[in-house]
């Protein structure tokens, strides 16, 4: 999930968590709806106010304004500030953010291409950040009724979104076609349960081998519980920073549980630990800087990309998604009153894929050792607790809304092959819940011709493009060590070029004029343009391991 | 949307139904992906280059020889064989990407004899050919699990399971070496847990089993293997893996002057790659070698007489060993099933004649194929020999006598399979 306002808020953070706290006390839930107010500006005015629940938000409608509108749909925000200077990977600390933004990363460009075509644009920084799903769809249905209210010219409304904003699109159309005439869906989150499953096992079989001190959940209350996430982080980070180092030697980290140091004894490369971790996660062992196929020239040309570029690719993968990931057990934790992942009942064993126990079984030292890690993994094992959830904070996760993957309005999905967060596997299930989707609606359409006498053949309403990367793209210096070159397409979290945004936008923006969405040549044609993108209906990505493939 | 009414459905119909006709009766006109009226493109993902290539990197100049071979007489119906040849490097994501382009760049009609478990599994999940409908024909592993038709529906084996050769190598302990300590030499993975549960039916038991991860053969790795054989005492080592693993263990054992039974498994042991890769001969003499196709220097043999006057004359200087008779064995069973699927083959086509006519396919080996709509398993058996004073695995006692059995329960029973003549030019009729 995008925290946006780390990666796409240029204005520093002025306050601190005093400030912050002040903000959330003074945007109550149901406050009245305030605005919008607009400065009247040409070529495009601006509107702001706040909808009922306090979500500040922002329209942008052009002079030439054609009656169609976009409404974005924002990445992952935080509930938890941490202030600058902690942590390495945040200089700049993170701040919560309530700002409204109207396009990916509030880009001002992607905002302009989009008023040039007579198109206005809104969008707000929604009432609470991190997992907003439920919230962040009433705000914008709320949003949608204001902006048509304010401009009663307004035909077709598009919603687009990525990251938490990506699932909460699409949420959006499921719960409220009636309000949108098209959608684009770009690297989504799934439901609430999928994404708890992967963001718990990952926490859990991490501190359990690497770091058993990693609290993970069960934070104190308030500042001091923001604290101690922060605190997790920087755990995380010099585990991994450990095991990058002992990459070669399969050395463990000296923070490792007795169940670590038992396996290193045994002969257990930590390396291997690391990338059975991703492999019971579903996270892609193909990351920014390592593609499993280079190797160094010299002796290493073969064994570095069989038996150390895969772990090397769920480090680099694993350090983002956990980085993300504890902002968002925090914000669990507050939220639902306690731990809510519960994986007393979970058979690890069963999680590895058989044909990831041969593909990757060289990275993972043959099937004595994942046998030996396993074995480590089982509930039977007292240096490896299971952690039991709070059944009150359970139950109330469990009435969250659920991604139902149903398509009711044309849409167009994007996301990358090896994004660490949200796995390709989430797009995947959508599309193939469509084809079923789809047989159903024509099955229903010929059942109608029959008493008709007129079949109507049934719209597609999903398209789907992959962000697909070149067969290589890991290069070595002279010395041997890897680095990457640039942003690898299908790498990365929400890692699109301008090109692939202006697909979205275009295609999305079709639909709604039309009621259809582009196919055949023109579609192939235009998606090969926006480059490092690929419609495939053929390849099954895995799902994420909630769907148990 | 515009309604179609049932007229109009009706005279759509009328005319694909006249199309389809027309194509049948038409062979210049074929619709098949990889399919045109001069060719037929084929695509191979194997190791070419890296310590993983030793021997199986002829593989594709033996397919191609005889393609060639069968071009300059014909080829299938008028078009020729075109054969494109990827180097994957034995690494799982390197064939995943190499079969993506094959198929989608290259547009192959189907996929010949890639090579290695993990890459073809890794292809199987990641690239999905069965989802495709591209066949994969004759796939270079002896894991049994790629003759499951509802998993792998487009697989076709070629090789004896592991877990056959395993069985029949238990059956020739049992028989021969019954008061022997036998040690194994086995890769940690499918490959090796197939041979584990042949080993298991067969019941045979073990003094030590040493594993060693795919990739980690090396002579150091090597040293510490034969440290723990030499500890449990045992009198026969048996090497049930890759060529790498047998080169590494034969060449560090002359080194260390150890010297047990070897028994060798047949993926590992073409004797004239071990030789090259610096195996001696003496190492090799006496050691127990298995194979489901007549020995190589055998020129009493239709086959192998044919096969490596083509491959002489195709790659001058090249050795004829095991991994060239399998290519080209590939390759001629992929030019009989591909004229007997029609005028116009196409990848359903293709796999029906198959699935229905497969086992009766000619080719060299010297037991039956398995093939039938509900089972892809290929070669059911080999024959014992011993490795000459040179290093040729000949059968003992001079005659081929040849066990068959199956991967699972069955028992290993002397075949009495008798190989038909091949056809005339070794060509498809």
């Amino acid at each position: 999930m995008k925290i946006t306002s780390v990666k796409s808020r240029a204005i520093a953070l002025l306050s601190t968590t005093a400030l912050l706290a002040t903000i959330v006390v003074a945007a109550p839930a149901h406050a009245a709806a305030t605005g919008p107010t607009c400065d009247g500006k040409a070529p495009v005015q601006t509107c702001t106010g706040t909808t009922s629940d306090g979500a500040l938000y922002e329209m942008r409608v052009p002079a030439t304004y054609s009656g169609t509108a976009m409404i974005w749909s924002h990445g992952l925000g935080t509930n938890a500030a941490v202030p600058a200077g902690l942590l390495p990977i945040f200089p700049s600390g993170v701040p919560i953010d309530p700002r409204a933004n109207v396009a990916p990363g509030n880009s001002a460009d992607l905002a302009n291409y989009i008023l040039a075509k007579g198109v206005a644009v809104m969008g707000s920084g929604f009432s609470v950040q991190a997992w907003n799903l439920d919230e962040a769809v009433k705000t914008n249905a709320e949003l949608v009724g204001i902006f048509k209210s304010k401009f009663p010219t307004t035909k077709k409304i598009v919603a687009w979104g990525y990251s938490m904003g990506g699932g909460i699109t699409q949420a959006f159309a499921e719960q409220h076609p009636e309000l949108i005439s098209a959608a684009a869906v770009i690297n989504p989150v799934d439901g609430p349960n999928a994404m708890l499953k992967l963001l718990g096992d990952t926490l859990w079989l991490f501190k359990t081998f690497f770091d058993p001190t990693i609290k993970a959940g069960n934070y104190t209350a308030g500042k001091a519980g923001d604290m101690e996430m922060v605190a997790d982080i920087g755990k995380v980070l010099t585990v991994l920073a450990s095991l990058q180092a002992s990459m070669s030697t399969g050395a463990w980290p000296a923070t490792s549980s007795a169940t670590g140091k038992a396996l290193e004894t045994a002969g257990v490369p930590s390396r291997s630990a690391l990338l059975l971790i991703g492999l019971l996660t579903g996270q892609s062992t193909q990351s920014k800087t390592f593609d499993n196929i280079s190797g160094p020239e010299g002796a290493l040309k073969l064994s570095f990309p069989l038996a150390v570029s895969p772990a090397l690719g769920v480090l680099e993968n694993t350090a983002t998604a956990l980085s993300y990931g504890l902002f968002l057990a925090r914000d669990i934790d507050q939220k639902f009153g306690g731990l809510v992942f519960d994986n007393t009942k979970t058979d690890y064993s069963a999680m590895l894929s058989e044909s990831d126990r041969v593909v990757y079984n060289a990275a993972l030292s043959g099937n004595t050792v994942i046998n030996a890690l396993l074995g480590a993994l089982n509930p039977a094992n007292p240096g490896a607790p299971r952690q039991v959830g709070n059944p009150a904070a359970m139950a109330k996760y469990a009435a969250l809304y659920n991604i139902t993957g149903k398509i009711k309005v044309p849409t167009v999905m994007m996301i990358g092959l090896h994004d660490p967060v949200e796995p390709a596997g989430i797009v995947q299930r959508i599309q193939d819940l469509y084809v079923d989707q789809y047989a159903a609606e024509k099955a229903a359409a010929l059942n109608a011709a029959k008493k008709s006498r007129a079949y109507v053949k049934p719209t597609n309403k999903l398209n789907v493009v992959w962000s697909v990367s070149p067969a290589s793209w890991t290069k070595f210096t002279a010395a041997g060590l890897p680095y990457a070159v640039g942003n690898t397409p299908g790498t990365g979290h929400t890692n699109f070029t301008p090109a692939n945004y202006l697909l979205m936008i275009d295609t999305a923006l079709k639909a709604a004029e039309t009621g259809k969405l582009p196919s055949g040549g023109a579609w192939a044609t235009s998606v090969r343009k926006a480059g490092g993108l690929k419609i495939d209906a053929l390849t099954s990505y895995p799902y994420m391991k909630y769907y148990n493939q | 949307m515009k309604a179609m009414n049932r007229r109009k459905l009706i005279s759509v119909s009328a005319v694909l139904a006249v199309a389809s006709l027309a194509a049948t009766a038409v062979p210049a006109h074929a619709a098949e992906v990889g399919v045109r009226s001069s060719e037929i493109k084929l695509g191979m993902t194997l190791p070419m280059t890296g310590s993983a290539s030793l021997g199986y990197n002829k593989i594709p100049g033996a397919a191609k020889a005889y393609f060639d071979y069968l071009n300059a007489n014909g080829g299938v119906n008028g078009r020729k064989i075109t054969l494109i040849v990827k180097d994957d490097r034995y690494v799982p994501t390197e064939a995943v990407a190499k079969t993506n382009e094959l198929i989608l760049k290259d547009k192959v009609m189907a996929l010949l004899a890639p090579l290695g478990t993990a890459n073809v599994k890794a292809v199987a999940s990641s690239v999905n050919p069965a989802k495709r409908g591209v066949p994969v024909l004759f796939v270079n592993t002896g894991f049994s699990g790629f003759a499951d038709t509802k998993k792998y529906p487009t697989h076709y084996s070629i090789l004896p399971s592991y877990q056959m050769e395993a069985k029949i190598m238990g059956k020739y302990i049992a028989e021969n070496l019954a008061d022997k300590k036998i040690g194994l030499l086995y890769q940690d993975d499918d490959f090796g847990s197939d041979a584990l549960a042949g080993f298991k039916t067969a019941g045979t038991t073990f003094a030590v089993k040493v594993p060693y991860a795919s990739g980690s053969q090396s002579s150091a790795t090597a040293a510490g293997w034969i440290t723990k054989f030499k500890a449990a005492e045992v009198d026969v080592v048996i090497l049930f893996g890759v060529t790498s693993a047998s080169l590494y263990m034969l060449a560090t054992a002359a080194a260390l002057k150890y010297a047990p039974q070897w028994m060798i498994d047949s993926v590992g042991g073409d004797s004239t790659t071990l030789k090259l890769a610096g195996v001696p001969a003496g190492v090799l003499y006496n050691a127990i070698g298995f194979s489901p196709v007549p020995a190589t220097t055998d020129l009493t043999d239709e086959y192998i007489k044919l096969f490596s006057e083509i491959y002489a004359k195709a790659v001058p200087g090249s050795a004829f060993d095991l991994n060239v008779l399998l290519g080209m064995n590939s390759a001629f069973m992929t030019a009989q099933a591909l004229k007997a699927a029609g005028l116009n083959p196409t990848r359903k086509s293709l796999m029906a004649v198959l699935n229905t006519n497969g086992a009766s396919l000619f080719n060299s080996a010297l037991s039956p194929v398995g093939y039938s709509g509900t089972s892809h398993v290929g070669l059911t058996g080999e024959w014992v020999g011993k490795y000459s004073p040179t290093g040729d695995l000949l059968p003992i006692g001079g005659t081929y006598t040849t066990y068959i059995t199956d991967s699972g329960a069955g028992a290993v029973v002397k075949s009495t399979y008798k190989r038909p003549a091949m056809p005339a030019k070794g060509l498809p009729n």
